[in-house]
């Protein structure tokens, strides 16, 4: 069986500042046309990951290749990868074709040559051609996204990096230009490698996840392994609101400590429940009583605040469907423990 | 009259001022460069024969010894100048503020005091660079003093803090993450100076290009005190007609020739500066 060589490789890649440990030994093979998302909250060192991989930062120790070459030290203008800032760090002095042709002129492309791709890249990120001679400072925020990322892929990269740019935008356009950069994937058929502190950012995009954590990935897997099997409480708490269960072991076998119940073949240390995974239901396998301490509604779905015990738990219904709970009233609400995933930490 | 902007009567005793001190001198000079030569009063007969000798009487040489002057130490200070900006910029902290306040610092004295220092520093045998050199190592040296090298020398040494000050301010509008993006995108060194570089430090050059310029273009002393007799001036010129040759027409003739000389370099570039975009960063 012959096995292409990752599109990039990383073996043991660290970077420490001082005493402080920013990337700690990090080994994982990105696949080629992969949409390879890592995310963390801020100080994990993911933005010093994504600067190691584009050359922008040299790394402590470890080795990086792509495609089986070595490129640990090659400086960030041979590699042939193409980074979208979290800034943009857009050339404002220049129009935004000048914008997109850079690489190409760094290249020596003619001048006709580099026009002609720029119009082509200008229609790929569904920018009108006459944006061509369009300063860059009179573009709206979405267009810089735009222009940003043709100026990216003008390089011709084999790998593109996208560091948090969709962070300062708001919702509405930042939901349109993450399935436009979904499609753009698909359509090009190139690596991305995407950094975000936004799990949910990072489902809707990735083929992989990468949670990172302190420098080091705390777990990698498809969006739906994450999601249904976090392998701790970080990544768990990480997907947005959960419920999280401490187990603990009584003479009488494994409960819920904070819930007072029974916890029926406990197969971790915590128990990781979703809100929509709780209902106010009294023939449920696992049931507890709980008081609705706050009602919200999502639009789609009720979210109820409970206090049950010691516990403070959310749970999410279909809106429509279920009972008309209102606040400060106590009801049974129970769960499935086939729907619990087990961590440890 | 009718009611006026307030603003306007804030700035009628400015406007006054620069009436009476800064554009009725100039009108008297020009008024000066048209009458007869050697004549000490306004009412004779308009006429350009001041301008005629000006070129006739071999006032071009010094006009051109000033420009090449000026042009030469614009570019040496500029090229000094940059990555000294960048130095600085990159390492901002108590050693750069240092750095800084010692080239300013300078600007404080006296220019001819230092311009006389300069030259005794580099005075043949017992000066304190021939004379170290003698008495240490036992080389005999000779002494650009009194040369062109030598006023071109002292020229970049009193205008470089001019070049510099306003180069740093330019260098600080450049963002870090453009040049990084610009690595990302393939540019080596050269292209990152020429294309991101230079482009957004650019109204900083501009205005210290400019005040380099226009300073070196009024500048006399250096010439005077390093160079000797090697090269006249024009500003020398112009001082020699006023002071001992009593001819004030030819003195404001050839004053009024480098104002137009000044203008026609300066107010293009002027006009490209956004000197708000400089302030507000």
């Amino acid at each position: 069986m012959t096995k292409s060589p990752a599109a990039l490789s990383l073996t043991g890649l660290t970077k420490r500042f001082g005493a402080m440990t920013a990337v700690d030994d990090i080994s994982i093979d990105i696949r080629e046309g992969e949409f390879f998302t890592i995310v963390g909250p801020s100080g994990s060192g993911k933005s010093t990951l994504v600067r190691l991989l584009a050359g922008l930062e040299a790394p402590t120790s470890g080795r990086l290749h792509l495609r089986g070459l070595d490129i640990t030290a090659m400086p960030a203008n041979r590699r042939p990868t193409a980074m979208v800032f979290q800034s943009l760090a857009l050339f404002d002095h220049r129009s935004v074709g000048q914008n997109i042709e850079f690489a190409m002129k760094m290249k020596g492309v003619a001048p006709e040559a580099r026009r002609l791709r720029a119009l082509e890249l200008l229609r790929l990120v569904r920018l009108p051609e006459s944006y061509y001679a369009r300063p860059v400072t009179q573009c709206s925020g979405g267009e810089r996204q735009r222009v940003a990322l043709a100026r990216a892929l003008g390089s011709d990269p084999e790998i593109l990096f996208f560091d948090e740019p969709l962070s300062a935008i708001d919702y509405r356009l930042r939901k349109t230009l993450e399935v436009e950069l979904k499609e753009l994937h698909q359509r090009t058929g190139k690596t991305f490698i995407y950094i975000t502190h936004s799990l949910e950012e990072a489902m809707v995009l990735s083929d992989r996840i990468a949670i990172m954590r302190a420098g080091r990935f705390e777990q990698i897997g498809t969006p739906d392994e994450i999601y249904r099997h976090p392998t701790s409480r970080f990544v768990a708490s990480f997907m947005g609101e959960v419920n999280i269960l401490a187990v603990s072991q009584t003479p009488a076998g494994p409960v819920f400590a904070d819930l007072e119940c029974a916890a029926p073949e406990a197969a971790g240390a915590f128990a990781v429940l979703r809100p929509e995974s709780l209902r106010p239901d009294a023939s449920a396998p696992v049931t507890f009583a709980a008081t609705v301490t706050q009602k919200l509604m999502l639009g789609s779905r009720t979210q109820f605040h409970l206090r049950a015990g010691q516990a403070a738990l959310i749970a999410e219904i279909a809106a429509g469907s279920g009972a008309s709970l209102s606040l400060g009233e106590t009801a049974r609400f129970g769960f499935d423990p086939a729907d619990i995933a087990w961590v440890q930490a | 009259m009718m009611r006026r902007n307030p603003g306007f009567w804030f700035a009628l005793p400015l406007i006054a001022a620069m009436l009476l001190f800064f554009a009725a001198p100039l009108v008297i000079v020009v008024w000066f460069s048209l009458m007869p030569p050697r004549s000490f009063d306004l009412t004779t007969d308009f006429g350009l024969q001041n301008y005629q000798s000006a070129f006739a009487d071999g006032y071009g040489p010094p006009l051109m010894w000033s420009l090449i002057g000026a042009t030469l130490t614009t570019a040496i200070t500029a090229a000094l100048a940059w990555p000294t900006a960048k130095i600085l910029h990159r390492h901002a902290g108590r050693w750069a503020s240092i750095v800084t306040a010692l080239i300013a610092l300078p600007i404080f004295i006296s220019e001819s005091v230092r311009l006389f220092g300069l030259s005794v520093f580099l005075m043949p045998g017992g000066g304190i660079l021939a004379g170290t050199l003698k008495a240490l190592f036992d080389v005999q040296i000779g002494t650009i003093l009194n040369t062109r090298f030598a006023a071109l020398l002292g020229m970049v040494y009193i205008h470089f803090p001019f070049m510099l000050f306003p180069m740093l301010l330019g260098v600080g509008m450049i963002p870090a993450d453009r040049i990084e993006a610009a690595q990302d995108l393939g540019a080596g060194r050269w292209a990152i100076l020429r294309e991101v570089e230079l482009p957004l430090a650019a109204p900083g050059l501009l205005v210290g290009g400019l005040l380099t310029f226009v300073l070196c273009l009024g500048a006399n002393a250096e010439a005077a005190i390093l160079g000797g007799r090697a090269v006249t001036v024009i500003t020398a010129a112009i001082e020699q007609r006023f002071n001992y040759a009593q001819d004030w027409p030819m003195g404001a003739a050839l004053t009024v020739l480098v104002i137009l000389v000044t203008a026609a370099l300066v107010f293009p570039a002027v006009r490209r500066i956004d000197l708000n975009r400089i302030i507000r960063r």
